[in-house]
């Protein structure tokens, strides 16, 4: 029990409807690191960059379709435990932002909506004690959850974190 | 924080904010420019939507007796359709780890009896 987080200092996420592919960089995603893997997510955080007025709409859901042959992290993307005393998991969690098979978001298990402006807007949700979306496993549906745009509005420049803690 | 609730802020301050007719649907909120938004968050027990706290709703919040629990008006409408039963999300992940825990053992026998002939 360690908990990480998986921050992308600057990016545009792209609109995408539900059940359609995701576009590489345009989005973020957690997958279980293994079919036994559990995971909760505690916090989300994005705060808008953008230069001109960017309605933006994020939601947290889960995937129908699951990422494969997952791209790493590159520069301003991170993944990182936030106790110095974390020991490495031996299926570690995957925190990707393309892979080769791009995933799906799910058209009926949504989490979270939030919709903001990116043009100097904030939003930061908090998930209560004990009652954190959880994950389970590396497959469809509970194995992974993206924050992404859905169609509409004008997605503009953001920073953003996920807090989460695999067990 | 509250036991059971969540904590949500979408702060449009410094921003133009969203207006009603940039919103896709109903399902996203709109927090005008120069607004702060801020509400308690509860989890679904039963699909683990986040319910985002409507100060001026009138019927009763969806509350599960069985888990104890708030959960979302689209599982209190499967809930009492069903004939009133619960079924939370960790029940649903509980069954998922003991279909993997059964399955890991089966492998383990299956390559025990290979090893051991």
């Amino acid at each position: 029990m360690a908990k990480r987080s998986f921050s992308v200092a600057t990016w545009t996420p792209t609109a995408v409807g539900d059940a359609a592919n995701f576009t590489a960089s345009g989005y973020q995603a957690l997958q279980g690191g293994g079919s036994s893997s559990f995971m909760n997510v505690l916090e989300i955080f994005m705060g808008g960059q953008a230069g001109a007025s960017s309605p933006t709409f994020m939601t947290l859901a889960r995937d129908s379709t699951v990422g494969a042959s997952t791209t790493a992290l590159t520069t301003g993307q991170k993944d990182a435990a936030l106790s110095p005393f974390t020991a490495a998991l031996s299926a570690a969690p995957v925190a990707f932002v393309g892979a080769s098979t791009e995933p799906q978001r799910s058209s009926t298990l949504g989490l979270l909506n939030l919709s903001f402006n990116a043009f100097g807007g904030i939003v930061r949700w908090v998930a209560a004690p004990g009652e954190e979306i959880g994950m389970y496993g590396a497959s469809a549906s509970l194995g992974e959850v993206s924050l992404s745009a859905y169609t509409g509005g004008t997605p503009g420049l953001m920073g953003s974190h996920i807090i989460y803690e695999p067990f | 924080m509250p036991q059971r609730e969540g904590y949500l802020m979408i702060d449009n301050r410094a921003s133009p904010g969203i207006r009603p007719e940039d919103v896709p649907d109903a399902r996203f909120s709109c927090v005008g420019e120069g607004q702060l938004f801020e509400a308690r968050v509860f989890t679904c027990s039963h699909c683990q939507a986040q319910m985002i706290e409507n100060k001026a709703r009138k019927r009763a919040r969806a509350f599960c007796f069985g888990c104890g629990k708030y959960i979302c008006d689209t599982c209190e409408a499967v809930r009492v359709n069903a004939g009133g039963g619960c079924r939370p999300f960790a029940a649903i992940i509980d069954k998922a780890m003991a279909k993997g825990a059964i399955r890991a053992l089966t492998m383990l026998k299956q390559t025990l009896g290979e090893l051991h002939g």
